[in-house]
């Protein structure tokens, strides 16, 4: 009986999300994700692939900046490593991809926690540094050409460390359509669990740490326990993104651990609006699509020829970043959907 | 709840000097001392928020002297804070769902939905019309009283109130007054501060004084407020002992 009662609970509230224009927006949207592939070529099904990767890559990191309040200069590490472990295990272990990736973001969990412990118990500004330097070190680490050749004399016809990082990995599918169809599905589970977790009662424990730590504990929250979980599950999700972005490029190296990755992350959740997962979506969109076409402008020698370096998307991005903490600190989530409402709104003739 | 010995000093500053005094369950208490005189940091030290320097503090007959303050919250002491803190960006209701979702106050209220229990504190306080609202738009004497919610979530056995009254207009401090009463009535031990004994004097049976974080006094509020000591460190501040 109980399951009858959650299942007509369901349906209601489907029913009325349907309903409002974010969900009318977001089926539009839904809709037309799963068309792309018949229509388009790879080359914007490849786009496509990066911006879904990064959505996910984003919503992590606003779920734990956003709704736990611990802001992380370190997610890079959740990418590299979930990279490293996936490309690994499907290079030289032949695992299946789906294996890899969970295995990637178990071990990215894992290392996380690592860090996390006593990083948490830093606050604020620290907790940042702490996450930043932690992005340095195994960057550094990875990198180094010494531990390549002591892996490779271990463990021969692997390669685990050095500049090349590992490559030829497989994608999902050799029909780009099932890969991308499988992106989309994995990001679209991702982003549903997030936004529930946020809204469920542990998420108003989290956010209880976000908004007065010292009176959740208080109210008598154990908010270490809380910190290390949300860290956990942000870790998780941004390691399925670092898995898939290793798939996507075919390879990982230690690149992936820069604090470029981070700031990206940060970006796109900023750029969309904090604590709501949907203005990742939006962030990243905005992000891998302007960057694309900023890099297309770069590479036309007339207009580089105009701008100099001036085309370049991180210098952009760092301008635009500046403008929506000046105009719109909240993000552009909420103001971009009330503008297409006023549109829609419009086109209906109300 | 035993005090032994208890100490705090911060850098050169004695903030509580050798204080030792005894609660017991059901008791209706409360603390008196000038502004200054130790009072929070007392409240502090007892609900986990600061370490003393030295002494113990025992609750429920377990030594919880230094202990995390969410441990002490889950063992049933719980206080409320002089400068009100709430969660800004949730509404009412979730501030109550909080301390309904610690381990102590999960016990008794996912037997009702923590949604309805959180309702029923609420009520009980008097903001249930205003639960899907923040707490930014409450007057001050309703965020007191958001407050009294929130600890009632954890479903305590002593509660330290630190000068619920403060800021209060006359009505208010009444409503808070009440709700006080009663709490007591239904059996929760209640310790409470104010630096003027006049709002304390009707209201408990029992008062201790204190003075730069020495112990003064102990007993019945009239006799408290002839002591020559409380006199002499009220001294100074004029009328509010010709008025009690």
């Amino acid at each position: 009986m109980k399951i009858n009662y959650e299942f007509s609970d369901f349906k209601i509230y489907l029913r009325d999300w349907i309903r409002t224009f974010r969900g009318k927006l977001t089926v539009l949207c839904l809709i037309g994700f799963v068309l792309l592939p018949l229509t388009a070529d790879s080359y914007i099904i490849g786009i496509f692939n990066t911006f879904m990767i990064f959505t996910v890559f984003a919503a992590s990191w606003d779920f734990l900046a956003g709704f736990v309040g611990q802001v992380s200069f370190g997610h890079a590490i959740f990418l590299g490593i979930a990279g490293y472990v996936t490309a690994f295990t499907i290079r030289y272990l032949n695992f299946p991809w789906g294996l890899s990736l969970i295995l990637g973001s178990v071990i990215a969990v894992l290392f996380g926690l690592i860090i996390g412990v006593p990083a948490l118990r830093l606050k604020g500004p620290y907790l940042a540094l702490g996450t930043l330097a932690m992005s340095l070190i195994l960057y550094q680490l990875f990198l180094m050409g010494s531990l390549a050749i002591l892996w490779e004399n271990a463990f021969p016809g692997t390669i685990l460390f050095g500049t090349d990082g590992i490559g030829q990995v497989p994608p999902i599918s050799p029909n780009p359509s099932i890969s991308y169809l499988v992106i989309f599905l994995i990001m679209c589970s991702s982003l549903i669990i997030l936004t529930h977790l946020g809204k469920s009662k542990l998420g108003t424990i989290f956010k209880s740490i976000r908004d007065d730590e010292t009176g959740a504990k208080a109210s008598g929250i154990n908010t270490t326990k809380y910190k290390i979980l949300a860290f956990m599950i942000s870790g998780f999700f941004a390691g399925i993104a670092g898995g898939l972005y290793t798939i996507r490029l075919s390879g990982v190296n230690p690149g992936n651990y820069q604090p470029l990755y981070s700031f990206y992350a940060i970006i796109m959740a900023s750029v969309g609006g904090l604590a709501t997962i949907s203005g990742s979506v939006l962030g990243a969109f905005i992000f891998v699509f302007l960057g694309e076409i900023l890099r297309l402008l770069g590479d036309n020698p007339n207009i580089s020829d105009m701008f100099g370096g001036f085309t370049e998307p991180i210098f952009i991005f760092s301008v635009i970043l500046i403008l929506i903490i000046r105009f719109a600190e909240h993000g552009l989530l909420k103001p971009v959907l009330e503008r297409l409402q006023e549109v829609w709104d419009l086109l209906l003739g109300r | 709840m035993e005090i032994k010995n208890l100490t705090k000093k911060f850098a050169g500053l004695t903030a509580v000097n050798d204080m030792s005094f005894e609660i017991h369950r059901g008791e209706f208490v409360g603390l008196i001392g000038p502004n200054g005189a130790g009072k929070t940091t007392i409240f502090n030290l007892i609900s986990g928020i600061e370490k003393p320097t030295s002494g113990t503090i025992r609750f429920d007959g377990r030594d919880i002297t230094g202990m995390a303050t969410h441990k002490i919250v889950n063992l049933g002491l719980i206080r409320t804070f002089q400068l009100v803190r709430s969660f800004k960006f949730m509404t009412l209701l979730d501030n109550i769902n909080v301390s309904c979702l610690s381990p102590r106050g999960k016990r008794i209220a996912k037997d009702y939905g923590i949604d309805e229990y959180s309702s029923t504190i609420l009520a009980s306080v008097g903001l249930i019309d205003k639960a899907r609202l923040p707490p930014v738009i409450l007057p001050h004497g309703d965020l007191r009283k958001l407050q009294i919610g929130k600890a009632l979530g954890t479903n305590p056995q002593l509660l330290l109130l630190d000068e619920p009254f403060s800021g209060l207009s006359h009505e208010e401090a009444v409503a808070i007054t009440d709700l006080i009463k009663s709490l007591h009535s239904d059996g929760v031990t209640v310790f409470v501060t104010g630096h003027v004994l006049r709002e304390l004097m009707g209201l408990v049976p029992r008062v201790i004084a204190m003075h730069q974080g020495k112990f003064i006094a102990d007993g019945p509020p009239k006799e408290v407020a002839n002591n020559k000591i409380v006199l002499e460190a009220y001294l100074g501040r004029g009328g509010e002992f010709a008025r009690t």
